[in-house]
């Protein structure tokens, strides 16, 4: 098989072992569309995730006990099981249990919404508790009942705290969506596995994917970096 | 929602799940006491200001922060021993990629507890005639590791969890175990199930004592 000219050399012999890259480049539009599938997944998930972990925080923190403790713990259960365990679970166990075919993409959002959601979730209450308690007094004082002084006092202060933590548990999630090609969803890493497998040029590939992963997820932690300074410049403490 | 759960073929393979729960804690406490150790090194590397160690250390870094794990773990499975000059087995590759994102990962802790250490402290020991290994030994670490003990176990925690990615690389820890229970005997729900309510009696418990910590430190500050 022929292989297109590219316009820097992309072989080398190094470490004893003859490095060709341009095998990689020939597949390289299907890690770009391995990378896209990632990156639906990352977004989807915080979608859904998102939401749902703001109305947990809620449930957790101002709900009667019988909510607030089975809520907790069902934060508590998905913040310390593996992610693969929960994806495995959603993916092999639950079609059997509610008869219903689940595919790997589907499973992959179920899974990264629900376990992005209790991470959230924290992230959400310590932001609420971090609001000083003479926030509610004044709103109480001027005749505010609770849904209205989270909505219009506690809530938009909070989350301008929340960002850069929220915007790290993002990386993290999308760190984890990797996973999903365990379950032969056509992630960057599923690609990266097909391509290494037909064309045996293992370390290319890998090193390829690798830093293609490094690329989006440097620029997001750059991006966070900058954007903790400025909030910190403007008086804004952060949350973790 | 009538399926009939049937955990007998999880309990007669306890043998099997023990002997995954004790690689999984082996690997992982290799990967802790090992990226632990490192740790120090890269972050006092990126705490000391000097640029030959400082930029070295600080790609090493965000490499490796920046890098899915589970990528990390591939690569050192499939990837490095084309070009390694020793064998790697599944145990090797894992706790070479688990080892190192734990170093950098505690390094930026160790970096932001020294930092957190203030000037005078260092000052006050060199003004006994301290050298730096001393000061940093007998004085700042001392504060240090007090205050950075939470982000270790918390850490830890992450650590514990992301041995599990072992499994793809057919590692024989707990996941892993309850993967191939799972095909023979067709049980995944109480299979999955089981796995993850004992990582979650591993670790709850480890979390707990974790927030416990943070409460106390916040006390103390």
């Amino acid at each position: 098989m022929q292989c297109p000219p590219t316009l820097f050399p992309t072989k080398a012999r190094a470490m004893g072992y003859e490095w060709d890259f341009a095998i990689v480049f020939r597949d390289f539009d299907l890690l770009i569309l391995g990378l896209i599938n990632t990156l639906k997944v990352t977004g989807l998930a915080l979608l859904f995730g998102v939401p749902l972990g703001l109305i947990l925080a809620l449930l957790r923190l101002y709900g009667a006990w019988p909510i607030r403790i089975p809520v907790g713990l069902v934060i508590e259960f998905l913040r310390t099981t593996p992610p693969i365990a929960q994806l495995f679970w959603f993916f092999f166990a639950l079609p059997i249990l509610i008869g219903v075919e689940i595919d790997p993409f589907r499973a992959a959002v179920l899974t990264f919404s629900l376990q992005s959601s209790a991470f959230f979730a924290e992230v959400f209450r310590a932001g609420i508790q971090s609001i000083d308690s003479g926030q509610w007094e004044a709103s109480k004082a001027i005749g505010m009942n609770r849904n209205e002084t989270l909505r219009r006092v506690i809530l938009p202060q909070a989350v301008k705290r929340m960002i850069p933590a929220f915007l790290e548990r993002a990386i993290e999630l999308m760190k984890t969506t990797t996973l999903v090609s365990t379950i032969s969803y056509a992630d960057l890493l599923y690609q990266a596995n097909n391509i290494a497998q037909t064309t045996f040029r293992t370390i290319e590939v890998y090193t390829v994917a690798a830093t293609m992963y490094f690329i989006v997820m440097f620029a997001c932690s750059i991006a966070v970096r900058r954007l903790e300074k400025r909030l910190a410049r403007s008086g804004e403490t952060v949350v973790n | 929602m009538e399926y009939a759960w049937d955990f007998s073929q999880v309990f007669a393979n306890r043998a099997l799940l023990w002997q995954g729960l004790q690689n999984t804690l082996i690997l992982g406490f290799t990967c802790l006491v090992l990226g632990l150790f490192f740790g120090l090194f890269v972050g006092a590397a990126r705490f000391s200001g000097k640029g030959w160690l400082y930029y070295p250390a600080t790609a090493f870094v965000e490499v490796f922060r920046n890098t899915p794990v589970l990528v990390q773990i591939i690569w050192f499975f499939f990837a490095f021993p084309i070009i390694a000059p020793f064998r790697i087995d599944a145990f090797t590759a894992a706790a070479l990629g688990l080892t190192l994102n734990t170093v950098a990962f505690s390094s930026e802790i160790y970096r932001a507890g020294l930092q957190s250490i203030a000037k005078g402290q260092w000052e006050a020991g060199k003004a006994l005639g301290m050298s730096y290994w001393e000061q940093m030994r007998r004085i700042v670490l001392p504060q240090a590791i007090r205050r950075m003990l939470p982000a270790f176990m918390n850490r830890a925690v992450e650590l514990f969890k992301m041995t599990s990615l072992a499994s793809v690389i057919a590692y024989g820890e707990l996941m892993h175990k309850a993967k191939v229970v799972s095909t023979i005997a067709f049980n995944p729900i109480e299979m999955y199930t089981a796995v993850a309510l004992i990582f979650f009696a591993v670790l709850f418990p480890m979390t707990i004592v974790v927030r416990r910590f943070e409460k106390r430190n916040d006390v103390g500050s």
